[in-house]
């Protein structure tokens, strides 16, 4: 007979008499869920027992989660920045001075029917002047010049806002007839979007890091309880407690302190989004974009509770998993 | 109850704590081990509670042969069997109560019956107007009297003790070993540890003698 088809209660040695036919499995549920309770509740108190130190422990977790947390917020920001950027990568194409208004019209005619164009806007010579005129603020000094000096000049908007493929479009549009310069500055969007990328991967390799920090500090944490509560642990061994049993009160610490660590970290990082909101929309002014500093939201809290608290638990498990095997009753 | 077969124990590389050990008991039985400090009364008492695996032989308990648990099965097969200890091993951050009912917390026992049944197992010490104490209030006579309530709270089959009287003087001495014969009486197989020699002779219980690791005297009641 393989060992799957007795069930486990089978293996174990039989209890006596009465005791077995109690033993069901609904009244073990229900044993198993009154453990949970009053696990959940007793760490709970051991931890309020001690409020000075268990709240260092959540403020160390929550050190370790806002750096992280906080830039992969700020790239989220920089994701809705990039969007806005894209919009505006256009290609400027200047035309043949020579050329009249109506010639003008047809050359921006012909280059809105080059493929890859979204939209072609043409701004004439005369436009142009008065833009710049409004821009630069020199009225005077350009209504003495007598001829116009500026071209008229088409923008066009690419479908293809990809950096490579925009290159390409401008060396063709270049290629049109009537045009002189197609000239796109491309450099500083992908600087942006490097750097971007850049913060990315340096948000996951902080996650990670910090994340280790999390379990290193829970599991020292969790690490100092066992000891200081050993002697239960070898009593409650040598009258037949599984490892779930002693081990639980312990995974229960360890996702309180997640769970504390989380909170406290939600605080710290609205905090420092009220600090930080007055200049960063300051300096987002300053260029002409309107960004505010985004928030973290419920479904973001949400889930910083819900991996603090895992990697809390995680951490407490590691731990007692490695000081169980050390602790042998006498 | 409890056979041994051909059982031997060695620590490490050192010298064999039990050698060739050979004997039965009967459920229901009382009986004394015996020896001096060092003899291997401990060692046997841990190789039935299996804290310990023999190096060699067999030991066997309510007919499971305990070199054949898996792991996971070892707290339920302890369950089943009650130890008292010289140093009663109570948790003196709990009372009285929450001490004796720790097994029945183990196993998972509704409160409700884990209340009655405490209470009947410290009323069977003497110790009921206890309960709300805490250990450290407790004299050491006392505490070994709940360590005993603990130890058979859930009404084992198998009671073992391991000098359960080391501490106390004769009077209580006495008494506890009563207690362990009001249990025997009930039906409980118990085996008790001890190297109190005046003691044991005026039980007449069975009584095994350890010397040096090697079973020198198996002597039946008298
Ligand atoms: N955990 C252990 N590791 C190494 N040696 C041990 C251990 N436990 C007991 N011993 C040795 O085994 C022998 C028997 O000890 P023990 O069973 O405690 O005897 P008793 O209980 O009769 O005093 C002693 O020599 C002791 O030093
Ligand atoms: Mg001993």
């Amino acid at each position: 007979m393989t060992r799957r088809t007795t069930s486990p209660e089978s293996q174990r040695p039989a209890r006596r008499g009465a005791r077995a036919s109690q033993v069901g499995l609904e009244s073990r549920t229900r044993a198993w869920l009154r453990h949970h309770r009053a696990m959940w509740l007793d760490s709970a108190q051991r931890l309020a027992k001690r409020p000075l130190s268990s709240l260092l422990t959540m403020l160390a977790i929550a050190i370790a989660l806002v750096l992280p947390s906080g830039l992969w917020l700020a790239l989220d920001s920089a994701r809705l920045l990039d969007a806005e950027l894209d919009e505006s990568a256009t290609v400027t194409v200047y035309l043949d001075t020579r050329l009249d208004e109506r010639a003008a019209m047809e050359v921006a005619a012909r280059l809105r029917d080059q493929t890859p164009v979204a939209g072609a806007r043409l701004v004439t010579a005369a436009e142009g002047l008065a833009e710049f005129q409004e821009g630069v603020g020199l009225e005077d000094a350009l209504a003495s010049l007598e001829d116009n000096p500026l071209p008229a000049a088409v923008v066009v908007t690419p479908a293809d806002t990809d950096p490579d493929s925009v290159r390409v479009l401008a060396s063709n549009l270049e290629a049109v007839d009537g045009v002189d310069e197609a000239r796109v500055d491309l450099a500083w969007l992908e600087r942006l979007r490097r750097l971007a990328e850049l913060g990315q991967r340096l948000a996951l390799a902080l996650a990670g890091l910090f994340g280790l920090g999390v379990l290193l500090v829970v599991g020292n944490t969790i690490r100092l309880a066992v000891e200081s509560r050993r002697q239960e642990i070898e009593v409650v061994t040598l009258i037949g407690a599984t490892h779930a049993f002693v081990r639980r009160p312990f995974l229960y610490s360890g996702a309180w302190y997640g769970l504390g660590g989380g909170v406290l970290a939600i605080v710290l990082l609205v905090l420092g989004g009220h600090w930080l909101s007055a200049p960063v929309t300051a300096l987002a002014e300053s260029y002409g974009a309107h960004f505010t500093l985004p928030r973290l939201g419920l479904g973001g809290s949400v889930l910083l509770c819900f991996c603090s608290t895992l990697l809390g638990w995680l951490g407490a498990w590691l731990a007692v998993g490695r000081h169980l095997a050390d602790i042998k009753p006498r | 109850m409890i056979v041994f077969e051909h059982v031997g124990k060695r620590y490490g590389g050192r010298s064999e704590a039990l050698a060739d050990i050979n004997f039965r008991v009967g459920r229901g039985e009382m009986l004394f081990l015996t020896g001096h400090s060092g003899a291997g009364k401990s060692s046997l008492l841990r190789l039935i509670m299996r804290l310990e695996k023999p190096s060699r032989g067999r030991v066997l308990v309510a007919g499971h042969d305990l070199d054949r648990f898996h792991l996971s099965q070892i707290p339920y097969y302890r369950r089943q069997i009650g130890v008292v200890f010289q140093d009663h091993q109570l948790l003196f951050d709990r009372s009285v109560f929450a001490n004796v009912a720790l097994p029945l917390e183990i196993q998972g026992v509704e409160p409700r019956e884990s209340a009655r049944r405490v209470r009947a197992a410290l009323d069977k010490v003497g110790l009921l107007y206890r309960e709300t104490a805490l250990p450290i209030e407790l004299s050491s006579g006392e505490r070994q009297r709940i360590g005993i309530a603990r130890a058979v709270v859930n009404k084992p089959s198998l009671l073992l003790a391991d000098e359960p009287t080391g501490n106390l003087d004769p009077q209580l001495s006495a008494d506890i070993m009563r207690l362990f014969e009001d249990f025997n009486r009930i039906g409980t197989t118990v085996m008790v540890a001890s190297h109190d020699l005046a003691l044991i002779t005026r039980l007449r219980h069975r009584v095994l003698r350890l010397r040096e690791g090697r079973l020198v005297g198996d002597e039946e009641a008298a």
